[in-house]
């Protein structure tokens, strides 16, 4: 054996030992999965007790409606966040900080808040109706049906294409491509052949979750009046009709499927998983020019479409119901706020603990197993929140008399603790729903950490856990904590889950809101609604602050 | 809402005695016999103020140990204003509530069994936190009786129970819903218990076809109509009169997502069977009604004007008028016909509740005089105790002309939701 040899082996051992699958973190990960998962056993459940058996398409119109919005809302939030992204990372761009956050923002407003504040504003007899009159103008195109629902699902959600597309851009290496132009590469072939195959699976990891979205949302095609799976989902419901509302809700989670295999394919490309470590070192930032006013006026024109007009709305409505008859008797604590915060906390840590396992053996150890598990996690992600509800009221009761049962043959009073309406399973639910958003985070950053920092650790005598504790962990945690923030503001956004599983008397901003605006006291709705935006878009700075 | 109504009743949890002297010499009467009997909590006195006579129904479980058995309930008897418990706070001072009647027969607050324990109360829907605001008025007249309460749609709740019951023990002792047809289908799963006849007796039997639940407040199908558009008298008295009238082509608006509109269709279906109803939404179809997310939407559009009239519950357009006073809406009856539905909310005690007599004892509480005055002079629904009158322009209950019909029959949603599916209304 040459000395080389000598000097080489225990780095071949390392890797060969690093690439074969760890039991222990398999299980873990596969636990994780697998209790993200549980839910879908009650659905299973109640579409065996159907009459006439389990049938898959028995609303063929309204599947393929989903389908469409899908497809529609994941195109325009590509269409709209790719460029955005591009303009507010490498170009000169005046105000680019305050473009970044303003872009993102969206994020932080429920679209069923946003699709209320569309509909005063744009729908018949709206605001906007009302100025317009005047001038001559008797009507407004209509806010109701596909279009609207797909613009506002678009507005709020391309946010999370902006964010994972610039996380790709600032960490991409420019160098790359300079390489590829001394070598003689045409300008457009660099950015064919060099920079899109960087980009693409940033791009899908943000289409992914706008898609995921689009067909679980239910509150605005409800409010705008679109007949998608989740509406004919809350109807069944309405009209005790569980045994179908559990049939349609497996059509949704095979849509889930689909898109979640569609979404490996494009977005799990190798090529792409090797990102830069650095940013780009020379300056490459792209001049405007001419169009800086056009690209001054889109940003301009997205962030009043998205902010001004709902901000708008919610003033309007806080002004009017501060004057008008106090029509709702449910006045409004701050420890709804203190409350939604506490949860949402919660949910973050919880999520970002669950992830870490999860993203890190997806990232490092590719196999069939490490994807499946992955996938899995991002099912819930698609689940109506009154799906995962029931799912969890049933198996929360169930526990509870399982535990009764068991402390009564015992004969001892029991020390398991009860679930049902606790804190605990409210925010299990919230990680069943959440959970992807943090994997997609962290699993991004653990590929970006050079795999051979740990590989050196382990060769300096750590073992696997602490190399993964001392080296790698501290260079993920940017990654960690942003998912944790996402986590953390769409868990303010949460409802129809945390109606069903809040503890008795805990109440949150949203229900709040909710309580309020099914009374149709939209005044009272204001504060709530303006505490909500402002304690996520604190949450979001946190998650613009981590980008380099 | 009245601030001192609301320290008047906060007083009256931490020292009762100091409100009803503050109350002074009108209330000598309820001092001197009534009021320490139902409220002071000296337990087993009978509410022996006037009537004196126990009721002679049996009791529903039998439970014998408390002292607040129901043998202890008087039967309902006449009131003068005075001798109920200071009804001046619990009577809302809208400008719609207008003259109140002197008398009411029924059972005071007074005259009702003590409340003591815990209990947790499902509340589907509830007219705007008007409900819970009730609720904790029962609380705040007992030192040791507690109320939880879990807001959320009556149909989540009704399916909540439902798994609850399925999977074990539901935690709700009383559940209260918006619409007779989520305690109905709560009711027929077999998660109920049955009421005693002294909570159910003084509600017409059309509010409480089975004891499994007892309506609370009723509210009635309507056509609200723009008075620009329309005069009261020009509004056909039938639904069926709708579709072949020129006057209403595009020009009309329902929610049929909406639970209270489906409760509509699914009168029209048990009273005019399948195919007459299936033929009725085709030919609103063909006439251009417009769909809306909800009924209070399709009030709101009238008031507006982009419809002429629409199909909702009288309650939606009392609220566009609140927050509207001089909206160009008023309101139109139907006559006998599913149109001229009064669906109402309704109150059970769930299945192996761990306090079931308190259960049905607070539940009787809201058939008192009192929360009959509060809750049909502050929201807009239909006080179903028929001594208490509705407020505003309305007719009262017994001028209203609903069909012959089994409320809880409007459980039988799916068979609805079907027939919109299939003529494309959904």
């Amino acid at each position: 054996m040459s000395a080389l040899d000598r000097l080489v082996a225990p780095f071949a051992r390392a890797r060969s030992r690093d690439s074969g699958l760890p039991t222990a973190l398999v299980l873990l990960s596969g636990a994780i999965a697998a209790a993200v998962l549980s839910p879908i056993a009650w659905i299973l459940l109640r579409v065996l007790e159907a009459e006439g058996g389990p049938s898959l398409l028995t609303h063929p119109s309204t599947f393929a409606t989903s389908i469409a919005l899908v497809a529609v809302v994941t195109g325009a939030s590509v269409v709209l966040g790719v460029p955005l992204a591009f303009l507010t990372v490498r170009t000169d761009l005046p105000f680019r900080r305050f473009w970044t956050i303003a872009v993102a923002l969206p994020l932080v407003i429920p679209s069923y808040l946003g699709a209320f504040t569309y509909i005063s504003a744009f729908g018949p007899s709206g605001y906007i109706a009302d100025l317009l009159a005047p001038l001559g103008v008797d009507s407004v195109p209509s806010v109701y049906g596909f279009g609207g629902v797909a613009l506002v699902l678009t507005l709020y959600t391309f946010p999370y294409v902006f964010i994972t597309t610039r996380a790709s851009l600032l960490s991409f290496d420019e160098s790359l491509v300079e390489a590829a132009r001394t070598l003689g590469v045409s300008r457009i072939e660099a950015f064919r052949r060099v920079t899109l195959p960087q980009l693409v699976p940033g791009i899908a990891s943000g289409a992914l979750l706008v898609a995921l979205y689009a067909l679980s949302d239910f509150g605005t095609p409800n409010l705008l009046r679109l007949e998608v799976l989740t509406q004919a989902i809350w109807v069944e419901f309405n009209g005790f009709g569980r045994e179908t509302a559990a049939m349609l809700s497996l059509q949704l989670l095979t849509i889930t499927a689909v898109i979640l295999a569609l979404q490996s394919r494009v977005g799990d490309s190798t090529q792409g998983a090797y990102v830069g470590t650095r940013a780009s070192t020379s300056d490459t930032t792209v001049a405007l020019g001419r169009w800086k006013a056009p690209a001054l006026a889109f940003c301009a024109s997205v962030v009043t479409m998205c902010l001004v007009v709902p901000l708008g709305v919610l003033f309007v409505w806080f002004r009017r119901g501060s004057s008008a008859i106090g029509r709702t008797r449910l006045v409004f604590e701050w420890s709804y706020a203190s409350n939604s915060v506490l949860v949402s906390v919660a949910a973050a840590v919880a999520c970002a603990l669950a992830a870490i396992p999860v993203a890190y053996l997806a990232a490092r150890h590719r196999s069939t197993v490490a994807e499946l598990i992955d996938r899995a996690t991002y099912i819930g992600y698609a689940m109506p929140g009154i799906v995962l509800g029931l799912a969890l009221v049933f198996f929360g009761v169930s526990y509870g008399a399982a535990v009764d049962d068991l402390s009564s043959v015992i004969g001892a009073a029991s020390y398991l603790p009860t679930l049902y309406q606790t804190l605990p399973l409210l925010i299990f639910a919230y990680v069943v729903r959440f959970l992807p958003q943090s994997v997609g985070a962290t699993r991004s950053s653990v590929m970006r950490v050079d795999r051979e920092l740990t590989e050196a650790a382990r060769l300096l005598g750590e073992s696997p856990l602490g190399a993964f504790r001392r080296v790698a962990l501290p260079l993920i945690a940017p990654g960690v904590f942003a998912g944790a923030a996402l986590v953390f503001l769409t868990t303010m956004k949460e409802l129809p889950a945390t109606l069903l599983l809040q503890p008795t008397g805990f109440d949150t901003l949203v229900t709040y809101i909710w309580a309020v605006r099914e009374s149709g006291s939209y005044g009272a709705a204001a504060i709530p609604a303006f505490v909500l935006i402002v304690v996520s878009a604190l949450s979001m700075v946190v998650i613009l602050s981590q980008e380099k | 809402m009245d601030p001192s109504t609301r320290d008047g009743i906060d007083d009256d949890r931490s020292g009762r005695s100091r409100v009803r002297s503050a109350v002074g010499d009108r209330r000598s009467f309820l001092q001197a016999v009534g009021a320490s009997a139902g409220l002071l909590g000296l337990a087993g006195c009978s509410g022996g103020g006037g009537g004196g006579e126990t009721t002679s129904e049996t009791s529903a479980d039998g439970d014998s140990a408390t002292s607040t058995s129901t043998s202890d309930v008087p039967a309902p008897k006449t009131y003068t204003e005075d001798e109920l418990f200071h009804m001046d706070e619990w009577r809302g001072d809208g400008p719609q509530v207008g003259e109140r009647p002197n008398e009411y027969t029924g059972l005071s607050v007074l005259d009702l069994p003590n409340l003591r324990g815990e209990i947790t109360v499902y509340l589907g829907g509830g007219e705007g936190g008007l409900y819970q605001e009730a609720m904790q008025r029962i609380q705040n007249l007992y030192r040791d009786f507690t109320v939880y309460i879990r807001p959320a749609s009556s149909s989540q709740l009704a399916n909540t129970i439902i798994e609850e019951a399925n999977a074990g023990q539901s935690p709700a002792d009383v559940f209260w819903a918006i619409d007779a047809g989520s305690v109905g289908v709560v009711a027929e799963n077999g998660a109920t218990v049955t009421l005693p006849d002294h909570v159910t007796q003084s509600v017409p039997d059309t509010y409480h076809p089975t004891d499994e639940w007892v309506g609370i407040m009723g509210r009635a199908r309507s056509i609200p109509f723009n008075t620009n558009a329309f005069d009261a008298d020009e509004i056909p008295n039938e639904v069926a009169a709708f579709p072949d009238d020129p006057r209403f082509e595009d020009e009309m608006g329902w929610a049929p997502t909406y639970g209270a509109f489906q409760a509509f269709i699914t009168a029209m279906r048990e009273l005019n069977g399948r195919e007459a109803t299936k033929q009725w939404l085709e030919a609103m179809q063909a006439h251009g009604v417009r769909k809306y997310g909800n009924e209070f939407q399709v009030a709101n559009a009238v008031a507006t004007g982009e419809l002429s009239a629409g199909f909702s519950n009288h309650y939606y357009s009392r609220l566009v008028y609140e927050e509207r006073p001089d909206a160009p809406l008023e309101l139109a009856f139907t006559q006998n016909d599913a149109g001229a539905l009064v669906n109402c909310s309704g109150a059970q005690v769930i299945k192996n509740s761990s306090n079931p007599e308190t259960a049905a004892n607070f539940i009787h509480h809201l058939l008192s005089i009192e929360l009959q005055e509060f809750l049909g002079t502050r929201g807009f629904g239909y006080p179903l105790l028929s001594s208490v009158p509705p407020i505003g322009n309305l007719p009262t209950i017994d001028q209203l002309n609903p069909p012959e019909l089994d409320l809880s029959t409007l459980a039988n949603v799916q068979p609805t939701l079907e027939l919109l599916r299939e003529v494309g209304a959904l």
